[in-house]
């Protein structure tokens, strides 16, 4: 019995949980846009289903996700108090919704007074969300490099929407920006010093916990997130300098980090001390293999430059990079951040210990790996359908297909907690 | 008696739960030793509200011996 025992005042579940349980049906807006759209859309970046599209997936489905891991990451991992998260969530998410829906719908719709309309809801809720979290990195007593990469990636997220932001009001008011170059370096921020950093600063923690691997070797830990932010600024110097001669000597670099981290997490999965196969390790290995493919890929396209004409080549890459990496690290995560938020939120009712079910029954091991192979042949479909557009809509329903399964694994969970929580206050 | 939960080979919440088990136990000049490779937030807020006071230290492997007591008093 602990019945006695008292729990801190973590967020409310509710809190991870408005993010989580939206984030997929923007996958699922993704995949049907994909389908509706056809085969134009893969045909070069600039299109504007390409433009709706990375948006759908990097602000509907990844932000939303990963602001919620945030609320709930902070606490658990750092020991960082959120100042108000229910109050703070309650306002962030739903207008980044709103936000992200204007700005998806300019960039489908050509309009661009949309993607100005969308700027004050954009800087309203990160705004509000980056000062709330950094308050919070800055004030924990803890220390160590996940921390440091999330001080970081806090950053990075403020570069990226400023960026965003600029781009929006250059794009509907003719402002006199280079456009493409500034699309260049938002981009870099949003994938690299916002998503890469949290992501690489998250794995530090949670692979070696859940997965049971050896901890990331102290050299890598240290090194990574700063040699990141250096490259960073360093591609942002082609906004004031002429870098074209240049810019192999900061891309084949940055490629070259991604892959000794995506070969390392390989490495120690490989290694560990007790083989576990469950989807959030096999999701991690997808995210891994899916980012080597990318360096190896992205170094080919710089070094012979024939290769890397083809418009369509930056589609791959980003196909790489959203579906293929991020798209799959983050589902992975959720698999095991919201059965874990089931079990500690049950254990804070005061029940015994006995009252409170397994982890591992808050959401079917089946569902969770049906789903993930459906995702790997999403992933696979995209990557063909680049070079293939016959396939584009096939891999547009897939992905849709997959993403609904994963709301639908999330909303299961959800409804098992209510269940479980109705059960053990009527046993109490 | 002292108690030993060596959570590093185990999957959360298992060290977790162990200790919650082994602290409902615990007598005066009790000892639980958990060993885990990060640091239990979660549970040091658990501990820090409950009248549990704990000591940590780090082994070189990466290794946290987390010893916890019942606060005299
Ligand atoms: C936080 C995560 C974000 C990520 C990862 C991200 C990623 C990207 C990427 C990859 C592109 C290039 C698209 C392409 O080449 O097809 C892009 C362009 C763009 N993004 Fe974002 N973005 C983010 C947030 C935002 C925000 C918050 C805004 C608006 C306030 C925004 C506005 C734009 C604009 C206007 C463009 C340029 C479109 C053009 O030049 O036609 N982005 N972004």
């Amino acid at each position: 019995m602990h019945a006695s025992l008292s729990f801190d005042q973590a967020p409310p579940i509710s809190v991870p949980y408005r993010f989580f349980l939206v984030a997929p049906w923007f996958g699922v807006m993704a995949g049907i846009l994909l389908a509706w759209s056809g085969s134009d859309a893969f045909v070069s970046r600039w299109t504007p289903e390409a433009l709706a599209l990375t948006h759908l997936i990097a602000l509907g489905f990844m932000l939303q996700a990963m602001c919620g891991a945030l609320f709930q990451f902070i606490p658990v991992a750092v020991g960082g108090n959120v100042w108000r998260p229910k109050l703070v969530a309650n306002t962030v998410q739903p207008l980044l919704l709103l936000a992200t829906l204007l700005l998806v719908a300019g960039f489908l719709f050509s309009r661009p007074g949309l993607l100005s309309a969308a700027v004050p809801f954009f800087l309203l809720a990160l705004g509000g969300f980056v000062m709330v979290v950094a308050l919070a990195l800055w004030r924990t007593p803890a220390t160590g490099m996940t921390l440091w990469a999330m001080r970081m990636a806090i950053g990075g997220l403020a570069v990226t929407v400023l960026l965003g932001s600029l781009l929006a009001e250059a794009l509907a008011y003719g402002l006199a920006v280079p456009i493409v170059e500034l699309t260049n370096v938002h981009l870099v921020w949003g994938l690299g010093g916002w998503a890469l950093m949290l992501l690489a600063g998250v794995s530090y923690h949670v692979v070696p916990m859940f997965q049971l691997t050896k901890p990331y070797p102290l050299w890598f830990t240290r090194w990574f997130g700063p040699l990141l932010l250096l490259l960073l600024l360093a591609w942002s110097l082609r906004l004031f300098l002429d870098l074209s001669r240049w810019s192999m000597l900061v891309t084949l670099p940055l490629l070259a980090i991604l892959s000794v981290y995506a070969g390392l997490t390989l490495w120690l999965q490989y290694t560990r001390r007790r083989k576990i196969h469950d989807a959030t390790s096999l999701y991690f290995r997808v995210a891994m293999v899916s980012m080597l493919i990318l360096a190896i890929s992205g170094a080919a396209f710089v070094l012979w430059p024939a290769l890397g004409a083809d418009p369509r080549s930056v589609v791959w890459l980003g196909i790489l990079a959203f579906a293929g990496v991020f798209v799959s690290a983050i589902s992975g995560m959720m698999y095991k951040i919201v059965p874990f938020l089931n079990w500690l939120h049950l254990q804070r009712l005061g029940g015994p210990i006995s009252a409170v079910p397994n982890m591992k029954k808050m959401i079917p091991a089946e569902a969770m790996t049906g789903q993930l192979r459906l995702h790997v042949l999403a992933v696979v479909l995209l990557l063909a359908a680049v070079w293939q557009p016959g396939l584009t809509r096939l891999a547009g329903l897939t992905l849709a297909a997959s993403c609904a399964w994963l709301g639908w694994n999330l909303v299961g969970s959800v409804r098992r907690y209510q269940g479980f929580r109705d059960q053990i206050r009527a046993a109490a | 008696m002292n108690t030993i939960i060596d959570g590093r080979d185990m999957q959360p919440p298992e060290p977790m739960e162990r200790t919650l088990e082994a602290l409902d136990t615990l007598g005066e000049g009790d000892e639980v030793l958990l060993l885990l490779y990060c640091q239990p937030h979660p549970l040091f807020s658990i501990l820090r509200q409950n009248g549990y006071t704990w000591s940590e230290e780090s082994r070189a492997d990466g290794t946290r011996e987390i010893r916890i007591r019942k606060q005299l008093g």
